[in-house]
């Protein structure tokens, strides 16, 4: 371990998975997360923020000095049923807090086999739900975010209510933004209810999907196509029976697919089916149809390089999301306004403590 | 040479225009409160004539104060520092892409004109602000608008998936995209809500929806505002999101019915509108259920429209609201706060005392299912001491609402009207960082300066690793 602080020793914690040359840390309060940053401002000395560890493969990060778990700081703050929403600390684990809304019949429309993944992990990285489809993508669900800025400062933006033009949208900024901008602490988020009617049926072609206006998600996984219905007892009996009665009740959700190499491919809607028929050999997949999302994972990054100029010819992406930066470039292409990337990121963290190397241009 | 004369020798004579009569016409916005004075007015008819504005107003240190139809309600096209006001309304482009289920749309195209040439297509933009035969798209981006629909859906930020924008120094820059989740700090998500203070956005990439195939429009009058409240609360409880869910107050119905006759209500001490979409089986069950929900809410009555005709008369009500005002008075000052749904009681009745406090008609129609409260207080703005009155009830009505944790604004921005407020929804150090993305956009200021935030409001600067440490700190 480089840095051994005496004076913080006692926030020491062992985080399994998490780089072992760095110093383990989990803050309790705000307070500690702000005074860890501005220590480590004042040293220049790199911080990797640890949820879950679930997406820590994006980007290319820089060895950190520090990884700050905030596995202490995952307590609900409120949970308003009536007005659907729930304020809780960033590092509260996806399934723990799924299970606890589930008891009243709503849900934070967050990735559904999330692997103990935290909830300020998933904002973080910008990943969303299989529902993104018909529910949207995480961005939506964020009300308001508290973060601290890598030279310490509190920020909050949002607020505690569904619907809020008040300032500029900076809990929007944070979603996507691999922390960069301040350690996400805590959120406030707008729930759903989950409907009493729940299906999942198998359908032979994509083409009968079409006869339901607006399904939870139409999801293909390495030949599977299941189209996924949420509803009234009534509304789910009567899709099934249009869609050929192929079904099982509830909601069945695939496992995103795992190996060395893990992708996500960014298509405009109407060709994910395209970029299945373009995976390389041996790739497996689960796509996202009518969102343009095919996530996938291989044991070689062969073929990936075709892969992506053809993503990135209709505006898309190809990330990689778990693999080796020094075989295989991680974003590609870097996306536009950089500039203005790196400069509101030296507003927020001017030292370049906070998760540097994980954003894609070089920010 | 002259700002006038550099922007003819770009736009032509035409479109760039000085005389009183323009002037004055652009020198506000729907508010009934802040008049600007702007040197000129300019009508650019694309992204590069936008972006040689953008430069010459550099160039001679002016501000630009972007403009759709001018239907805001905040003063947040109002040219209070001067300079030039620039109408977006000759960027009239739409370009639908149906496999996609997107369009590409000039920032002048009008709201219900999108829809209007995506519903042939079987597709229509969510965000429909009262407004929306008026107002447009760059509008509706500029202040992240919502509307009666946006309770399923979401506002506009939820739709818009790419912007075409004009950058300080005159770039343009496509940001977002068709493909979900472009890597990358979301630049795109902060300039929608900016209120014209980052940049000049020229085009928007929207997401378009499949028009639904059944819809069921419920009216429901209830004998207290707690039992409709509550039959919110419970419709909610019961697993649905409904498409609508709107609440006018008796006196907001009276003045409807007055006017127009569209059968509302009239002895309910508030009347709920609900709107449930989706397949045939899916309505007639929803509703059926919210029917239920109503009546065990002592609802006095309940309707359901199942014809096209039925449901566009109980809309008509609805969305005539704010015409009927002018039976009452000439003026209205139209209000807009939210709170958390579970205090949508309790802060109706602090503004129904504060109105009667000081002596006001006071009316309320709003966004019951999103909790976001727009009371309005009907009177005659050529009275500058009752104007004053309006004025000080409107802050009286804010304070309540963020007394239960509310915010300053749902949907109408912030503006002029309510900047200097932001201190009571904010911290210091909120403010500071929301300045600190403002600098960054637009170092010079010349993008709708001194709206959304009050002066001073960047007064932090931590100044990196080189700053001695505040005291107290355990470090």
């Amino acid at each position: 371990m480089t840095y051994h602080p005496a004076h913080i020793s006692w926030l020491e914690v062992e985080i399994p998975g998490a780089p072992d040359s760095a110093f383990h840390l989990a803050p309790k309060t705000v307070r500690d997360v702000e005074s860890i940053l501005r220590y480590c401002t004042e040293r220049d000395l790199v911080v990797q923020v640890w949820g879950g560890g679930t997406h820590s493969g994006y980007g290319d990060p820089a060895k950190p000095d520090f990884v700050m778990s905030m596995e202490r700081m995952g307590e609900v703050e409120t949970w308003e049923p009536d007005d659907l929403t729930i304020v809780v600390g960033a590092g509260a684990r996806i399934d723990q807090v799924e299970a606890m809304l589930s008891e009243r019949n709503q849900t934070l429309v967050f990735p559904e086999r999330s692997r103990g993944a935290s909830i300020g992990g998933v904002i973080a990285a910008g990943v969303s739900s299989l529902r993104r489809g018909r529910l949207y993508a995480t961005r939506e669900r964020v009300l308001e975010v508290t973060m601290i800025t890598g030279d310490g400062r509190v920020v909050r933006s949002g607020g505690r209510v569904v619907k809020n033009v008040t300032g500029y949208d900076l809990h929007r900024l944070a979603v996507g933004a691999f922390g960069s901008l301040g350690v996400i602490v805590s959120v406030c988020l707008k729930l759903l209810p989950t409907p009493p009617g729940a299906a999942t049926v198998d359908i032979d072609d994509i083409g009968q999907a079409g006869v339901i206006a607006r399904p939870l998600s139409v999801l293909e996984t390495d030949g599977r196509t299941r189209v996924y219905l949420q509803g009234t007892e009534a509304e789910v009996a009567a899709q099934v029976d249009r869609l050929g009665g192929r079904s099982v009740p509830g909601l069945d959700w695939p496992a995103d697919p795992e190996g060395s190499w893990e992708w996500s491919i960014r298509v405009p809607p109407a060709s994910t089916g395209d970029a299945i028929a373009r995976l390389p050999a041996g790739w497996r997949y689960l796509a996202l149809h009518g969102v343009g999302e095919v996530r996938a994972a291989s044991e070689s990054h062969e073929g990936a390089e075709d892969l992506r100029s053809w993503a990135e010819g209709l505006g898309g992406n190809l990330v990689v999301s778990q693999g080796d930066p020094a075989l295989f470039d991680p974003w590609g292409r870097p996306p536009p306004g950089l500039d203005l990337q790196r400069r509101m990121v030296a507003e927020f963290d001017p030292r370049r403590i906070l998760n540097p190397g994980r954003l894609p241009g070089g920010v | 040479m002259t700002l006038v004369a550099d922007l003819r020798a770009v736009l032509g004579d035409g479109d760039v225009m000085e005389e009183p009569v323009e002037l004055h016409l652009f020198s506000k916005d729907a508010s009934s409160l802040m008049r600007g004075s702007a040197t000129c007015v300019v009508f650019p008819s694309n992204a590069s004539e936008v972006a040689e504005v953008v430069r010459i107003a550099e160039r001679h240190q002016v501000p630009i104060v972007a403009r759709g139809a001018g239907t805001g309600l905040a003063a947040g096209a109002s040219p209070t520092e001067g300079g030039i006001v620039m109408v977006t309304t000759a960027l009239k482009e739409i370009d639908l892409d149906v496999a996609n289920r997107t369009a590409w749309v000039g920032a002048g195209v009008i709201n219900l004109d999108l829809t209007r040439a995506a519903m042939s297509h079987g597709l229509y933009f969510a965000p429909d602000p009262s407004s929306q035969s008026a107002c447009t798209i760059g509008g509706n981006v500029a202040n992240n608008s919502g509307g009666p629909h946006c309770l399923s859906e979401g506002s506009t930020t939820s739709h818009v998936l790419g912007v075409e924008v004009v950058l300080a120094g005159g770039e343009i820059i496509v940001l977002g995209g068709q493909a979900p989740d472009p890597p990358g700090l979301d630049l795109k998500g902060v300039i929608v809500g900016s209120e014209g203070t980052l940049g000049i956005v020229t085009r928007a990439l929207v997401r378009l929806l499949p028009v639904e195939p059944d819809v069921r429009t419920l009216l429901m009058g209830f004998p207290t505002v707690e039992d409709s409240a509550r039959a919110v609360s419970d419709v909610i409880a019961a697993g649905l999101v409904p498409a609508a869910l709107e609440l006018m107050d008796q006196r907001m119905c009276q003045a409807v019915e007055n006017w127009l006759q569209a059968g509302l209500p009239v002895d309910a001490a508030a009347v709920l509108l609900a709107e449930v979409v989706g397949e045939t089986e899916g309505v007639v069950s929803q509703a059926e259920l919210i029917a239920g929900i109503a009546r065990a809410n002592h609802a006095m009555s309940v309707e359901i429209a199942e014809t096209e005709a039925h449901r566009a008369l109980l809309w008509k009500g609805r969305k005539s609201a704010f015409g009927s005002v002018a039976q009452l008075a000439p003026d209205y000052y139209l209000h807009d706060a939210v709170v958390p749904r579970t205090r949508l009681v309790e802060t109706m009745k602090a503004v129904y005392e504060i109105g009667d406090r000081h002596g006001l008609t006071m009316l309320n129609v709003f966004h019951a299912g999103d909790g976001n409260l727009h009371p309005l207080i009907a009177f005659d703005a050529s009275d500058p001491e009752l104007s004053e009155i309006v004025r000080q009830a409107g802050d009286e009505i804010v304070a309540v609402c963020l007394a239960v944790g509310g915010a300053l604004s749902g949907e109408h921005g912030i503006g002029v009207e309510k900047r200097d407020l932001m201190p009571s929804n904010f911290s210091e150090l909120d403010l500071d960082a929301q300045a600190r993305l403002k600098e960054v956009f637009d170092p010079m200021g010349t993008f709708n300066p001194n709206k959304v935030l009050p002066q001073g409001s960047r007064c932090f600067d931590f100044g990196g690793a080189r700053r001695e440490l505040p005291e107290g700190v355990w470090v």
